[in-house]
């Protein structure tokens, strides 16, 4: 009983990282149908943001998020602004593989930059889980976890109350009729760019004090991420929470119940299940 | 006249290993060879059905893992060994088509790479048969003899005449396609499947077909590969990298046509062995950035684009 | 005895009754009007007896056999073709491989079917555009393109989804020419359209639905007096204007 506990609050502790993932990608597919290949790198540009803040600059890790989500934003714009804006016209195939190429160029240049090197982010404040009920907590996955609340609140916030809020879900139903409202949909389309990068980078600081570091790491995030947006429906934003959490909860009681070893494959035999079985998302609510 | 193009480009592409000593060089052309293999036979699927697998990596895996399983636990000689590998790569991507191509697009795409990384996950824990993650290692190649005379592994050549053969068969196999029904079905489906279905096509056995012979030439290259290499380990061989490296070398060369990978690998493996000498990553730099290029600027590829050049059609 | 029996059909979406226990019959040679107001099920009922869509209920007999549960290009080698309400035609490849495609059904050489489409794309009137992408066509030109596709495989029975949808006036009368002759050869069809005056002066026979039903199934005199119909038209434009 202690160990089911102990596993899903883990799970719950990780999955909301992997929420605050799913739901960058997701609002991008949503508004431009694209499936962003390099968004796994894009974290783990924020991890790197994290690191050298904290190795650099001795600026704690959590805090260097004030910095990098800004700084994500525009630099996601100006990916969709000089690059990925002109490709969207050619198709959904041909955007897979420009972003695929993407993510090569950004992860072997930082392989370039940073080296191969495991690195890790050591905070003088987190040797020690919390303990609360005799469940041990990791430190760092905790204050991770209450950032990517307040961050997803603001997002839901944003979609719901703000002019732009209202444009992107708008063009994320159906540009045509969002164009013909008089939203600006290639604007549209840059700013909900921007947001997905920097949901990225910013789950990107947030995991850094808690994952080994390194350039390729953006492979095994994107994996897992589309994971999540299937599961929970692409398109959908409270799908991609709950479907990040749900993966996050299926890896840790994999790991305890099944076998570490094996524990990646359930999530993608359910990936697959998911995409086979129920294309709209184990919800219902996203578009296929 | 091109029939008789075609030949010389033969005799010159088996004379190579006569006319060449420089063992970098030589080498350079297997690697180039090789990856124009994987190139092809990922095009007919992707290239011509228009169907982007990202998971081919798992077929060459399977290649490369039986041909070093039957000759390590079986004592079969790798080259008969490859032959099979072929086979069972194309028998393992039945079950494969038939669960992906229900899904169409982006979403095949993903799909594939699912199952890539399912295949790789069980090959690093069914230690039994794969050794798990440490791999698997031919010390020496088993005596061949060839009109009489023994084969000479520690050459270049061999492996040289091997790949080429390779390489004449899937380009064959894929210039073939093109002049017959099956091929311009292939098309169709690509250009869009409903419409497709509507003349008759039957879109998921024509996609299998393609996907299993695709698998059949990935896998065989992949029993080269270990061969070649004589040591894999399931992230090497099983990689997604791997994957997208094929896609690029199609894509960049340019998708569904006969000659497109051999331009594509040739540009794309001199780059990459060229800049290996000096720093390992760079070559997936300009990868990258080639294929982000190509697809922005390029989108028929080298070759197809000389084709419009030319006015010819395919 | 009918070419065509379709009995009871069903197919709902979710709550929307798309098509409810639809039933009609088309006889050998005869050109059948489906008509309806907007969301009446016409497209529906098209892909359910195509195979792209499978029926909940209700039988399709084409020449003796039951269709339910074949896939689209198994209802196509039984002989029924079919075009697209918004078209789909193989926009990268040029006109004449376009009909090729749909020639190969039944014919495996790429000489016989290449001699095959052309004579088709000349019945069409497309014989000069035979180099063309099809992307580069009209509108109307790729209507009459996927008519040709279809006519390519040997149909028995021909389903025109729209033909006229989007056309301007000169290319509804030339299309209406098209169907015409099409008549004149003897081929079967079975046509939605929303161009009333067109469907009504070349159908033999006209069925009417509305909300999935079928309401009407007469002569097109006969039809255009019904005050069922002429409700349902009424009320779906009244219906038309609420939704929008």
């Amino acid at each position: 009983m202690e160990t089911l506990i102990q596993s899903l609050v883990s799970g719950v502790l990780t999955g909301s990282l992997y929420a605050m993932i799913g739901v960058g990608l997701t609002v991008v597919f949503g508004v431009m149908r694209i499936i962003n290949m390099a968004h796994g790198d894009l974290v783990m540009l924020g991890m790197y943001g994290a690191f050298w803040a904290h190795v650099g600059a001795r600026v704690d890790p959590f805090l260097s998020i004030v910095v990098w989500m800004p700084l994500m934003f525009l630099f996601g714009m100006a990916i969709h602004r000089f690059l990925l804006r002109k490709v969207v016209l050619g198709g959904e195939l041909n955007t897979l593989l420009y972003t695929a190429g993407l993510s090569l160029f950004i992860a072997n240049l930082a392989l370039f930059v940073w080296t191969g090197d495991y690195r890790t982010i050591k905070l003088s404040y987190a040797v020690m889980p919390l303990r609360p009920f005799d469940i041990a907590v990791p430190i760092p996955l905790a204050i991770s976890f209450g950032l990517a609340i307040v961050i997803t609140v603001a997002l839901y916030w944003l979609l719901a109350r703000t002019d732009m809020g209202r444009a992107i879900r708008a063009t994320s139903q159906d540009a045509e009729a969002a164009a013909l409202m008089g939203v600006n949909v290639e604007r549209t389309a840059t700013i909900t760019f921007g947001l997905g990068t920097a949901l990225a980078g910013g789950a990107g600081v947030l995991l850094a004090p808690s994952l080994y570091l390194y350039p390729t790491v953006g492979e095994i995030l994107v994996a897992k991420c589309f994971v999540i947006v299937v599961l929970g429906g692409l398109g959908s934003v409270p799908g991609a929470i709950a479907g990040g959490i749900l993966l996050g909860i299926i890896e840790s009681l994999g790991a305890v119940y099944v076998s570490v070893a094996y524990k990646d494959l359930i999530g993608f035999v359910i990936f697959l299940l998911v995409l086979l079985l129920r294309p709209a998302g184990l919800f219902g609510v996203g578009k296929s | 006249m091109t029939r008789g193009l075609v030949a010389l480009a033969i005799v010159a592409l088996f004379a190579v290993p006569w006319l060449v000593t420089n063992t970098f060089f030589m080498h350079l052309a297997i690697m180039v060879l090789m990856w124009t293999a994987l190139g092809a036979a990922w095009n007919l699927l992707g290239g011509f059905a228009g169907q982007v697998s990202f998971g081919h990596a798992a077929f060459l895996g399977v290649g490369a893992y039986a041909t070093m399983i039957f000759h390590l636990k079986l004592g079969l000689a790798p080259w008969y060994g490859l032959v099979l590998g072929g086979v069972i790569g194309a028998l393992v991507s039945l079950p494969i088509g038939f669960i992906c191509f229900r899904l169409r697009g982006p979403y095949f795409s993903l799909a594939t790479l699912a199952v890539a990384e399912i295949i790789r996950i069980i090959a690093i824990n069914w230690e039994t048969l794969t050794d798990g993650p440490v791999g698997m290692l031919i010390t020496t190649l088993p005596e061949l003899r060839v009109l009489g005379q023994p084969v000479d592994w520690e050459s270049k050549t061999p492996f040289y005449v091997m790949i080429a053969t390779i390489v004449v068969a899937v380009i064959g196999a894929t210039w073939a396609i093109t002049r017959l029904r099956f091929g311009a079905y292939l098309l169709a489906i690509r250009e869009d499947p409903d419409s497709a279905e509507a003349v008759g096509i039957d879109t998921v056995r024509t996609n299998v077909t393609a996907l299993a012979l695709s698998a059949f030439f990935t896998a065989l290259t992949g029993g080269f590969y270990a061969i070649y290499f004589r040591y894999i380990d399931p992230d090497a061989v099983f990689s997604i990298a791997l994957s997208v490296e094929m896609v690029f070398i199609a894509v960049v060369g340019g998708l569904a046509t006969a000659a497109g990978p051999l331009i594509g690998a040739v540009f794309l493996v001199t780059l990459a062995e060229v800049f290996r000498e000096r720093f390992q990553v760079w070559h997936l730099i300009f990868y990258g950035l080639f294929m982000m290029l190509t697809i922005r600027y390029l989108p028929e590829g080298i070759w197809g684009r000389i084709g419009l050049l030319l006015g010819r059609r395919g | 005895m009918a070419l065509l029996e379709v009995s009871g059909l069903t197919r709902h979406f979710g709550g929307v009754r798309a098509v409810t226990d639809l039933s009609f019959t088309v006889a050998e040679g005869e050109i059948l009007g489906l008509i309806g107001p907007n969301g009446a099920g016409k497209t529906t009922a098209f892909n359910l007896i195509a195979g792209y869509l499978r029926p909940m209920a209700g039988r399709i007999v084409f020449a003796g056999r039951d269709l339910v549960g074949l896939k689209p290009h198994a209802v196509t080698k039984r002989g029924i073709a079919r075009t697209f309400q918004i078209v789909k035609p193989f926009r990268k490849l040029d006109v004449l491989e376009n009909v090729v495609l749909g020639a190969f059904l039944r014919r495996r050489g790429r000489r016989e079917a290449e001699a095959e489409a052309r004579l088709v794309l000349d019945k069409v009137g497309l014989g000069a555009k035979i180099g063309v992408p099809a992307a580069d066509l009209t509108l109307a030109e790729q209507k009459r393109l996927e008519i040709a596709r279809a006519l390519a495989t040997r149909p028995r029975l021909l389903l025109l989804d729209e033909p006229m949808g989007g056309l301007n006036p000169t290319e509804i009368d030339q299309a209406s020419l098209l169907v015409q002759r099409l008549r004149e050869d003897g081929i079967t069809i079975v046509w939605v359209e929303h161009v009333l005056k067109a469907i009504m002066k070349v159908s033999h026979r006209v069925v009417v639905i509305h909300h999935g039903e079928k309401i009407a199934d007469a002569t097109p005199e006969a039809v255009v007096q019904d005050p069922a119909v002429i409700a349902a038209y009424l009320g779906g434009a009244r219906d038309g204007h609420a939704a929008a």
